[in-house]
């Protein structure tokens, strides 16, 4: 019975589905659009550039507007030769240079938009200051719209191995089951957004580096990988997918190492390419402490404790849990296990890459991130998690029983999810540091 | 003409219209850079404190403006903070402040150079900052204009 009326609604729905697939991200947009207007014309609206995303954008005014890249002329036109205390941006001690804590990937990827508005600025007479009313929506926007590059690029590669219905579902999952949306359109100065898009490109031309190696690929890889790491210099160890991408066996593992031994020459114009993208960082850091490495986050006294990760904390508990703001996500854990073909062959890398990249957010000392809505950290290595979100749905697919009820508890993870990023827009969520009391008591409440 | 040359036709003529727009915007009067929320200190002034810097917009046609300024905190070694102020990128005075908790309304007349724009871009340059949690730099009141030809 089940399976005729699903039947039935498969061929109704067939056509719907293979429109809502191709037109996903416009869709996205559009809906990404409509919330950022509704957010940021609301009389109580904070600006966009704002907390980390302060920190992040800062250097793009400083190259452009003021000429100077160690972020003196800023501070003196703006703070009389200071930075604010949340911005954490101290001088470091020896050099007495500014010390940005945040990196300068953010600002590299924003500059594009940031020329647009500092062009339109002139021509409309706001003031050149570099947080006026155009630079303040271009930085927001640019987050957007790599988020939105991110979801086109991950539905690419989605819609290569698996069917409409599933690109579909996943990317729909991805996009509200998770904070993804929220950090795309409330946050979206911040790096979440950015690193999102990069990894679904690395993802995306991972796959076809190993599949049809062009030089174009080979450049665009070496140049997505260094900007993976000047955004968030953490997830370099995503870069672990490049050589480790379809070895799906420990077998497989001598004859990897022999294919890239064949591809040595393009394997070396990648590293020269991330290298170089890397540089300008490294001689920033060099510059203002005198080292080459350094722990930005050291003025905090924040840094790492791998032997006593947060791992409860950042995946189930109610303060942070990846798993309890973002149940859906439990779908892409279970896809680990039934993924099939494609899915299967990229699932060890994957699960590798998951496994550290849990272990290296978890026993960061502030575990929880800062303020913020579900946990941030894991927002960039989404579009990996995606994969097997799609294998899952793929592999409900192929169990017409399981279809209606795997549905429901998708759609019903989904809605949750974006009722309680609105509840956390309309401020009803504490910003950090939530119990199980306080969730229980502002479940579904909206004041 | 194909349906693509179209869409390229109406986006290229949108673009444009909305360029000509962004030249002298009507709502550019309302728009402040670097200024905070609107409070009332106990006697019931309104003010905005700036940071560093701040910008307003004044219409073309007001031939003065009275700026009331406030330091709070005074300059380093006690010294009085002085705003310096700009209109449309050029200079047009220094205020200073004496005494930091006094309200200082100063009179300032505005150039009355032609422009096409309906509004005129006014910078403020405060020269100390006191620096916590946020930066603040001088109480800025409502601002009084004079549009007597």
């Amino acid at each position: 019975m089940t399976r005729v009326v699903l039947n039935r609604l498969h061929v109704n729905l067939t056509p719907v589905i293979r429109w809502g697939a191709r037109h996903v991200v416009a869709i996205v947009g559009v809906c990404a659009l409509a919330g950022y207007c509704w957010l940021f014309t609301r009389p109580s609206a904070d600006e966009p550039i704002r907390s980390d995303g302060y920190n992040y954008y800062l250097y793009a005014p400083s190259w452009l507007i003021y000429h100077d890249p160690t972020l003196e002329a800023l501070a003196q036109d703006w703070n009389g030769g200071a930075y604010p205390a949340f911005s954490g941006i101290v001088r470091w001690p020896g050099t007495n240079r500014w010390m940005n804590r945040l990196p300068i990937g953010v600002a590299v990827l924003m500059l594009p938009f940031v020329i647009v508005a500092d062009l339109l600025t002139r021509w409309s007479n706001l003031p050149r200051d570099g947080f006026s009313l155009y630079y303040q929506h271009a930085a927001a926007l640019a987050g957007l719209a790599y988020f939105l590059a991110g979801v086109a690029v991950l539905r690419r590669t989605l819609s290569r191995y698996f069917s409409p219905a599933v690109t579909l579902w996943t990317l729909v999952a991805i996009t509200w089951g998770t904070n993804l949306f929220h950090y795309a359109v409330y946050d979206g100065t911040f790096s979440h957004a950015f690193s999102f898009a990069l990894v679904c490109a690395l993802v995306e031309l991972t796959d076809l580096w190993w599949a049809h190696p062009r030089r174009w690929h080979t450049a665009a890889l070496g140049l997505v990988a260094g900007l993976i790491v000047l955004t968030r210099h953490t997830n370099g160890l995503l870069l672990l997918l490049i050589p480790g991408w379809r070895v799906s066996a420990w077998s497989h593992v001598r004859r990897r190492m022999r294919e890239l031994w064949e591809r040595r020459r393009a394997v070396l114009a990648m590293t020269a390419i991330a290298a170089a993208v890397v540089a300008p960082q490294i001689a920033l850091y060099k510059w203002v402490t005198d080292r080459w490495m350094v722990n930005s986050y050291a003025a905090q006294g924040l840094g790492f404790t791998f032997l006593s990760p947060h791992l409860f904390g950042a995946l189930f508990s109610t303060q942070r849990g990846l798993f309890f703001w973002s149940p859906v996500l439990l779908f892409a854990v279970a896809g680990m296990v039934v993924a099939r073909d494609w899915a299967r062959q990229v699932l060890a890398p994957s699960a590798l890459v998951f496994t550290l990249n849990v272990w290296v957010i978890a026993s960061w000392t502030e575990w929880q991130y800062g303020a913020g809505y579900g946990h941030r950290a894991f927002i960039d290595s989404l579009g990996l998690l995606a994969v097997f979100l799609a294998a899952f749905f793929a592999w409900t697919a192929e169990h017409p029983r399981l279809v209606p009820y795997i549905a429901g508890v998708a759609t019903l993870a989904t809605l949750l999810s974006v009722v309680q990023m609105i509840q956390y827009w309309l401020r009803v969520w504490p910003v950090r540091d939530t119990t199980w009391e306080q969730y229980r008591s502002l479940f579904l409440t909206f004041r | 003409m194909t349906r693509k040359r179209v869409v390229a036709c109406i986006a290229c003529a949108l673009l444009a219209w909305a360029i000509a727009y962004l030249r002298d915007p009507p709502w550019a009067g309302s728009l402040t850079s670097g200024m905070g929320r609107w409070e009332e200190d106990p006697p019931g002034t309104r003010f905005r404190w700036t940071t560093g810097r701040a910008s307003f917009f004044v219409p073309r046609d007001a031939t003065a403006m009275t700026l009331p300024l406030r330091a709070v905190f005074p300059g380093p070694d006690g010294r009085p903070v002085t705003v310096s102020v700009s209109v449309d990128d050029r200079w047009l005075a220094d205020i200073e402040l004496q005494r930091p908790d006094e309200w200082v309304r100063a009179s300032l007349p505005l150039p009355r150079r032609a422009t096409s724009r309906h509004f005129r871009r006014v910078d403020l340059h405060v020269s100390r900052t006191a620096v916590g949690p946020f930066i603040l730099g001088v109480m800025t009141g409502e601002i009084g204009l004079d549009r007597s030809p």
